[in-house]
This record gives structure tokens, sequence and C-alpha cells, in this order.
């Protein structure tokens, strides 16, 4: 099988090669080949996740080596202290070392301890990837001859040396000289491992940054950080200052009153505290959420205090004052204006929208949170005691219920708020 | 007063033409001569109005002659008596200092002489500006006192007030300071906070202000009610120039907030001022916060009309520049003669320092600025002494920029010729680059005037030509046809003649090339401006980097006028060392004229020097993030 289907893809090899040695490193022939190469070979038909694209699932070998799978898991299971970290990884692997000096299996080992590799939180070492590409007996692997340098040499060792690289990319880990060096050693500098490799060494830097807004790899796991960190990053405004107005009660707090007390943390900028001491106290404002804002795996929740559009013939034409510049005219009195071929001004169509005051995150999302924060605002923005406040508070529809390490999601909201009579939330009632 | 009685006798006599002169300044609604056409508003035309520049102003020999008795015992005052050192590192001028000062009737120049000033004209208040400024402290509290603290009242007071205030002043019993700019408002006169009410019986108003979160009322408790911050001499002034917004009815019979100035004296009560700050230069000056609380003003002490500040502040900001130049030359002047000994004595590789190419370089750097600066501050000084109150702001803001400019330049070159030993503390050099650096600042600073320079011409220039412009965009066959014309001729590089140089021309046959190469580079200006108008409109005020360029192609061709008109001169009337003046004319043309053709071509639509679109981007880049967003040059991905 593999035979048929690895003389298939020799053209693939010898092609992705041209690209790399030639000028152009076209896009084309390196996704084909990345692709195609892990489906030939293992005939799954299950869509592999895209963590383990190239390890094969754990069920479909074990059906065909169960014998030898058993004690591989073995070498795993059997840490000093049950502790999995780096040093119980090494051991085991230096524990197949010694266990199958001809490093028979080996391939099943590396297929496994990529497996594992998650468990013992050694993802993204470096070091570790070295170690399990050492596993490979050095030169066996190796084209000897030009016809070996066309057809796949030892097709299924050098899938699962793609297979740790992909691994390796999947986490962002990015290979050196020694992997380069152990890559060589053992499969030989045309390889598909070496290809894989290359395409790494071009790739990764260039798309290290491409992120201009990036989020750290670990966040925080205090609930006040990530919302500091979710606002920072909504809001554009980089004079807006967040406040914690309350942080979570410990169950143990003295706090009687209110034992569950959640957190509160809000973001205003001095252009929004502005515009809000300027609204209109006629007009209502509006408590919106909760809208969902997801940080890798983490999802948060926030809410934005806005207001409508005023009407247009409500605006304010902001007149220049006559006496304003002490030192130069602001503005010439000439009645020509800018020449059509001078004006750059792209002719955008833009939506306008209502103003937004303030964000905030809160732990619980229910009104009365809500209104608290509102008070909190307060006493930076003595506006709002005049401006009626309207909670229109809706579930996340379509949101993921569940997620590792999420968030308690908010309630199903059975209070939807919908007050359309203009429900005043006046400031000294609480 | 006494003390001072025989100098201001001695140099008052032959004034009493020059003091009506400034005296009449507040009626000049009444004037009904033609307006005098003002010299750098026309370059904006592509014009030279040689009546206005050549030739170049002189002052009568009986002038002279007070001028220098005058000068005498001033210089000698300032050489022997003025420790600068002594100043600078105590932060105050002493008491016996400024007691000498007022005898020689320093503070009462420009006052007129029937209030107990000298009356000095613009050019005599120039030629004086020259040895004061020999201590950078002393000539920044006499120009606060007088070029701008009582300034007001000369030009807008009404002869009650002026009766009441100038004598003291000039005396310098009474000390002068100017209270516009506050915390929260530089050169936004909109964001004034401070208010003045009318009280009850109307014969008072009180300084009241709005508590704004302005850094002065965090730093005042209960009653601030009114902050300015940063004014010169606010410690030691007990008259003050307020400027403060006021409820003015519109004719209209809206009620408007409006700026009003008023005559403040410190014993009206309420008011009070911090401590004098720590500033980096011109330490020896004092200045500090002074507040108003509830302080009660006399109506009668509103300067000009009510709601009519605006106009005052203005007119006295505009008219206090033009001096720095002569300042600033003088100082200049001293710093050669200081540098040349040391550079004519120390020796290095057996060699002295004046013989290295690099040291003369910089010696005829200063020798130039300082003589543009010269001509140009006597010319517009020799301007602004002509009968009919020419309206010389723009020249004046000219002056200043290229003054300050120049003496950060010259002092930061001079400060290099002396190497590690100007550095060092105990040399003079150091603090003249401190006292120098405000230059840049105050007085508004180089940015703004710039700003001024080239909008107020702009303005002018704009009007004029406002139905060529029309018949332009129309696209009138006559008009577009005779501009591509002159165009076509333009380019073949013809020869520009406004008749400087020739046989009746103005200018010395030893200057023609340079007078020549001015008279290219304003036809091409005005031509630059028109294309420029035409393409902008009215919204050339936001394109300041085009601006800055007018600006700096306009105060290169006032220099190149007035230095051709002072050397002209002194050809013609036989100066000693004339020809050393045609040497400086000639280089300071050419270098102008080559910065101007630059900034000429940058001017061009789609120029490869114009620069101006990646300027913006990567500023821009840079604020967005409020950073320095490059990566560190050791950074690396793999």
């Amino acid at each position: 099988m593999s035979w048929v289907q690895a003389t298939l893809l020799a053209p693939g090899l010898c092609r992705a090669w041209g690209g790399i040695c030639g000028v152009a490193l076209t896009g084309i022939s390196i996704s084909q080949v990345a692709r195609q190469l892990p489906r030939g070979l293992h005939c799954s038909a299950a869509t592999h996740s895209s963590e383990t694209a190239l390890v094969p699932t754990p069920t479909e070998p074990q059906q065909r080596r169960t014998k030898a799978v058993v004690p591989y898991e073995n070498m795993f299971g059997q840490a000093p202290n049950g502790k999995r970290d780096k040093a119980s990884f090494l051991q085991a692997v230096q524990k197949f070392g010694e266990h199958s000096v001809r490093k028979r299996g080996h391939v099943d080992f590396i297929y496994l301890a990529l497996r594992k590799m998650r468990e013992y939180g050694v993802e993204r070492d470096l070091a570790v990837y070295n170690q399990l590409l050492d596993i490979f007996p050095k030169e066996v692997f190796r084209p000897r001859n030009f016809i070996q340098h066309i057809f796949i040499h030892y097709p299924r060792q050098q899938q699962c040396g793609v297979a740790v690289l992909e691994q390796m990319e999947n986490h962002g880990v990015m290979p050196n000289k020694e992997t380069e060096f152990l890559l060589i050693q053992i499969f030989g500098r045309k390889s598909h491992p070496m290809l894989k490799f290359l395409r790494l060494k071009r790739w990764f830097p260039r798309f290290m940054n491409i992120n201009p807004f990036p989020v750290p790899r670990d966040l925080s796991q205090d609930p006040v950080d990530l919302a500091t960190f979710a606002l920072r990053r909504i809001e554009p405004d980089l004079s807006a200052r967040v406040t914690v107005y309350q942080t979570a009660s410990s169950k143990d707090s003295t706090d009687v009153a209110d034992p569950t007390q959640p957190h509160i943390i809000g973001i205003q900028s001095p252009d929004q505290q502005a515009a809000l001491a300027r609204h209109n106290p006629t007009r209502p404002i509006f408590v919106e959420g909760p809208f969902s804002l997801w940080l890798r795996n983490k999802c948060v929740y926030y809410h934005i205090l806005r207001a409508d559009l005023l009407p247009l013939e409500e605006r304010e034409v902001e007149e220049m004052p006559e006496e304003w510049n002490l030192y130069y005219p602001m503005s010439l009195d000439l009645d020509y204006a800018r020449h059509g071929w001078d004006d750059y001004e792209f002719d955008i169509d833009e939506v306008e929208e209502g103003p937004v005051f303030a964000m905030c995150i809160a732990g619980a999302h229910d009104q009365a949170t809500l209104a608290r924060w509102i008070q909190y605002l307060q006493e930076t923005n003595p506006a709002l005691a005049q401006i009626p406040v309207v909670f229109r508070l809706a579930g996340p529809a379509g949101e993921l219920q569940t997620s590792a390490g999420l968030e308690e999601p908010p309630p199903p909201e059975d209070h939807e708020e919908e007050d359309n009579n203009l429900q005043r939330q006046r400031e000294g009632q609480s | 007063m006494s003390g001072c009685g025989l100098f201001v006798r001695t140099a008052a006599a032959a004034r009493a033409c020059r003091s009506l002169v400034v005296f009449t300044a507040s009626r000049r609604p009444l004037r009904t001569s033609p307006p005098i056409r003002a010299f750098a508003k026309h370059l904006f035309l592509g014009k030279i109005e040689k009546k206005e520049v050549f030739p170049f102003p002189e002052v009568t020999q009986d002038e002279l002659n007070e001028i220098s008795q005058f000068l005498g015992p001033v210089e000698k005052f300032f050489t022997e008596e003025v420790d600068s050192r002594k100043i600078d590192q105590e932060g105050k001028i002493p008491d016996e200092t400024l007691e000498k000062l007022k005898s020689l009737g320093l503070f009462g120049l420009q006052v007129p002489e029937e209030y107990g000033g000298l009356g000095l004209s613009n050019t005599m208040y120039s030629r004086l500006g020259e040895i004061t400024s020999m201590d950078g402290s002393i000539s920044v509290t006499l120009a606060a006192h007088q070029a701008i603290g009582l300034k007001g009242i000369i030009l807008a007071g009404t002869e009650e007030q002026k009766a009441k205030y100038l004598p003291k002043l000039a005396s310098g019993e009474h000390i002068a300071a100017f209270c516009l700019t506050e915390p929260a408002s530089g050169s936004d006169a909109a964001s004034i906070q401070s208010r003045a009410r009318l009280s009850e019986d109307k014969k008072h108003y009180i300084l009241n202000g709005s508590k704004g979160l302005t850094l002065s009322t965090q730093l005042e408790c209960s009653g601030m009610i009114l902050a300015q911050v940063w004014i010169t001499n606010g410690g030691l002034a007990s008259i003050f120039t307020v400027f403060a917004k006021t409820e003015v009815v519109d004719s209209d019979g809206s009620v408007k907030d409006k700026i009003t100035a008023f005559i403040v004296e410190r014993d009206f009560g309420g008011v009070t001022n911090g401590k004098p700050e720590d500033k980096l230069g011109i330490r020896g000056s004092n200045t500090c916060e002074v507040h108003f609380e509830d302080t009660k003003v006399p109506v009668e002490n509103v300067l000009g009309e009510v709601g009519g500040g605006f106009k005052v502040a203005m007119d006295i900001l505009n008219s206090g520049r033009f001096s720095m130049g002569s300042a600033v030359a003088g100082m200049l002047k001293r710093l050669i003669e200081m540098t040349a000994e040391y550079a004519c004595t120390r020796k290095q590789f057996n060699k002295r320092l004046s013989e290295f190419g690099l040291i003369q370089e910089k010696f005829a750097l200063m020798a130039q600025k300082a003589y543009a600066m010269e001509s140009m501050t006597y010319l517009t000084a020799g301007m602004l002494d002509q009968p009919g109150f020419p309206d010389c702001s723009i020249e004046a803001a000219m002056v200043k920029v290229f003054s300050s400019e120049a003496a950060w330049q010259c002092v930061n070159e001079a400060l290099q010729i002396f190497g590690g030993l100007g550095y060092m503390r105990d040399s003079a050099y150091e603090r003249m680059l401190r006292d120098t650096r405000i230059l840049l600042i105050f007085e508004g600073t180089n940015e703004i005037l710039r700003m001024y320079i080239a909008l107020t011409g702009l303005q002018y220039a704009g009007r004029i030509i406002t139905a060529r412009i029309h018949e332009l965009k129309r696209a009138s066959v006559s008009t577009v046809m005779e501009t591509v014309g002159r165009r076509l001729w333009d380019f073949t590089g013809r020869t520009v003649d406004m008749g400087l140089t020739g046989k009746l021309g103005v200018v010395h046959p030893s200057l023609e090339d340079s007078a020549n190469k001015l008279e290219e580079n304003t036809y091409y200006f005005g031509r630059t401006v028109e294309t420029l108008l035409l393409r902008f409109g009215k919204t050339i005020g936001e394109e300041q980097l085009v601006l800055k360029r007018v600006a700096n192609i306009l105060i290169n061709l006032y220099g190149m006028t007035a230095v051709l008109s002072r050397a002209s001169r002194s050809i013609r009337i036989g100066l000693r060392n004339h020809d050393h003046e045609i040497l400086l004319a000639n280089t300071f043309c050419v270098e102008a004229y080559f910065q101007n053709l630059f900034s000429l071509s940058q001017l061009d639509k789609y120029a490869p020097e114009n620069l101006d679109e990646q300027i913006k981007k990567m500023s821009q880049q840079i604020l967005e993030k409020r950073t320095y967003i490059c990566a560190h040059p050791l950074d690396r991905t793999y």
C-alpha cells in the first residue's frame, strides 16, 4: 500500500524540493504536500483535530499493535512520585532507550510520547522534541542512492518525523540547529522531515509577529487581571483608565450583607467622560450586554454603557470661537476651498453609531451588579445622576456554553430586561 | 527717581516727536492717510516694495549722540557691576542691581516723556537692548516689564490710566507683569478660565474663576479663584495686565463670554503669587504663578473696551517681538569676541585653533547670523518708527524667529569651539546656552510664529488674487492661457528684474548678483504662493508643513533684503570695513537663495524632495502606540 502511495508522492517531494532550492517557493506545492502526506499514509478516515494532525488517534494503532503499545504506556505510567513534569517525561524517554537497545518500536513510542506531551506539560519545550527525535536510529534511514532519493525512503519513519515537527509547529516551537542536525543525521538532507523543517524555518519568523494585537500565551487565571487585559484590548484609547470597582469577596469574608460579591472592572477614557458630561439628561442611556470576547481559550463577557445616536436636528454644530488663537488665524477668510485635485479624502460612507461611554466586565451579569457599576461610575461622572439608565440585558445567543477554563457563562437570561418604559435607575435609591 | 533724573533728561530732549508717535497709538482709527503697505505681505504677491526697505533706515546725528551718551553708563554698569554668574546661581537679581537699573531709567525706556519715561523710539530701544542682553535674566525682566507688561497701558490705556500708572512704572517704583497664559490654556484664548463679574453697584469688577480640574485648582485649596501660571515678574510686580472673561451683551442681544483686559494693582487685594519657579535658563528672572482671588477691580481699570481684550492682547504680543533681534545680536557680537580670543590663543597640534577650517567655519556662521539679525532688526525698527503706524507684525515675528534660532545655533557652535571647557559649570557659555533656549519658546513659540507669518501673508495674498483664482477655477480661457504661457516663460529660466539693480537700482553693483537672486526667489515665491492658494484654498491652515516652508522662505527673503539694503548703504556712505559687510551679505544671500530653491521645489506637487506624506505616516504610527515601535536591533525571531 505505502509503496504505491509513496510512488505517487515522490513527484510531490521532488516538486517541493525544487521549490525550496529554486528562487520562488510557491505556497501551492507546500500546502499540497503537507496535506497529502499524512492522509495518504494513514488512510485514516477520521478527521484529525488541528492539535494532533499527524499523530494517529490512539484507537487506530492500538487495534493493530495492541501488544506493542502496552509496555510503552507503562513507561509513562511508572513515574516515581506520580508527578508529571519534564523530568519524568525525559525519564520515560530514557527508559525506552534502555529498554529497547535496538530501538525496536521507536515509531510507536514517539507517537505515544507526542500524545503524552500535553499531559506532562512539555508540549512547548524544544529540548524535549529534540530528545524525541534523538530516539530515531541515526544514518539508517538516509537514502543511499538516487532511486531511494526519488522514492520515499522509509515512509513510516519519515512520516513520524514529520509528525514531531508538526506538533512543534502547532505549539509554536521554533526548531533550532540541533533539530536540523538530528534530522540530517536521521533522514538526510532531502527528506520530508527536512522539508518540513525548512518550511518551519522559513515561515515561523515571518508569521511570528503578524498579529498586531497579540494575546499572551499564558493568560492570567485571576479574573480581575483577565478582565483588565480584555478591557484594554477592546478600548482603543490609550489614556483610558481601568478601575477595579470591587473584587470578588471570598467565602470567609466578613461582609455579611453581600456574601457573593462579584468583581466589577470598568474602563473609561477621558474623552468618554467628557462625552458623558455633555450628554443631554433627557435622553436615556443604556447598559447593554453581555457581549463575548474570546481570549485564546477563555471567554469573557463585557457590558457597555451607550447612548443612541442623536437625531440630526438635535446635533450641535461646533462653532469656531472668534477669539481663539492669540497668535495666528485659525481659519483663513477666503472664499475658495481646496482644489479637487488636492483632495485626497476618500468618500467613505461611514455608519454612524451612538457614543459608548464606558465598558465593564463583571463577575455576574445580573442587573444588580451592573447597577452597582453605574453607581461606581457616578463617582467620577456626576452627570450620571441626572441621566436615566435603562438596562437591556440579554442572554448571549449562539455562544458556546462550555469550554475549558471558561468563566462561568451567564445564566440563560430569564430576565429579559427590555424595559421600554424607561426604568429609571436614579442614584441614591440603592 | 531723582537719581535717574539726569539720565532721563539727557536722553529725553529730541524725542518729542517719537513719544507723540507712541502716544497717539491708541487713536489709530482717526488716521486719514492711506494705509502703509507692508513689505512682507507684498512678498507673497511676488513683489518687492522697494520704498519700504531701501534705503536702510537711519537716525539723525543728534539722536545718535544722545543714545551713545546714554549707552555709556549703562554699559559700564553692566560690565562692572552685574555678576551674571551670581544671578544665575542664586536665581535672583540682587535688589541693589534692580535699584541701579531703575535709577538708570531702564524701566521706562519706551514710556512717553510726559509720563516720566525716556520715550525712546523703537530703533533706540533696540540699540539699548544690545547692552541689556549682557545678562539674560535682566534682559528678560526688563522686557517682561516694558515690552509686554506695561505696553497695554501705552497702547490701549486712557489718559487717566496713563497718568495714574505710567510715571511710577517708568521710574521702576512699580513693576509690571502680563498675565495671559493659564495652566489650561497656552496659546488657546478660548480656554481661559478666569472670569470677571461686574459687582452689584457696577463700580467694580470682581475677578472670579470657574473651578476647573486644572493643576492650579488642585494646588490651591479653597479660595483659589484664578490661576495664571508662569508669569515673568509675577513675584516682583505690583501692576498686572490681566485678561479675564467677562459677559458681554452682543449687538444682537445675546450674552457672550469675551475677554477683557484689566489693570490690576497688587493693593486691590486677593493677589497672591506662588514661589518662584526653578528654570533651566534665565534663572534670575522671577517667574511664578499669580493667583487672583476675589480681587476688586474698579471699572475705570478696564484696559481698552470691555470685551476687547483679545485685540489688546494681540497688539501687545505683536509689538513686543522685534526687540529680540538686537538683544541677540548684541550677545552674539560679544560671543564672537570671547570665542575669537580663545581660538586665537589655544594651540592644538602646534597650530592655533583659528587655523582649522572647521573652527573658521563657525566664526563665519556667527558673523553672518549676527549681521543678518542686526540688519533685520534695525530695518524693522526703522519701519516701525515711520509715521503712520505701519503694521510690521509679520516682520517682527520674522525677526524673532530668525534671531532666536540663530542664537541657539551660534551659542551651540561657540560652546563647541570651547569643547569640554565650555561644558563646565564655571564657563559662561554653559549659562548662555541655557539662557538662549528660552528665546525659541517665549513670546510665541517659533512654531506658532511661523504659522502666524505664513497665514497672515497668505490671507493677504489670497484676498488679492481671489478674482484670478476664481477665473482659473472656472477655466476662463484667457486666464488659463495666460497662466500656462507664463509658466512656459518661467520654465525657460528667464531672468527676473524688479529694478533693484541697474541704472536706477537701489542696490550697490557689488551686490548685484545677490540682488538678482533675491528678485528671482521673490518672483517664484509669488508664483508658488498662488499655486498653493489654488491648490489648498482656505484649508491651507491645515497644511502646517507647507506653511512652515512658506514661513522659512519668507524669513530668508526678508533677511536677504535687509542685508542687501544695509550693505548697500554701508558702501555708499563708506562705513568702516564695508568690504567685509559685502562679503557677509553676499554669502548670506547665496546660502539663503539655495535654501529657498530647495524649499520652493519641496512646495511643488509630487516633488521628490517632499517627504511630508512619509513624515506624517511615521508620526501617526508612533503616536497611535505612543511609543517607539521598532523592535530592538538585537531581537530575533528564531
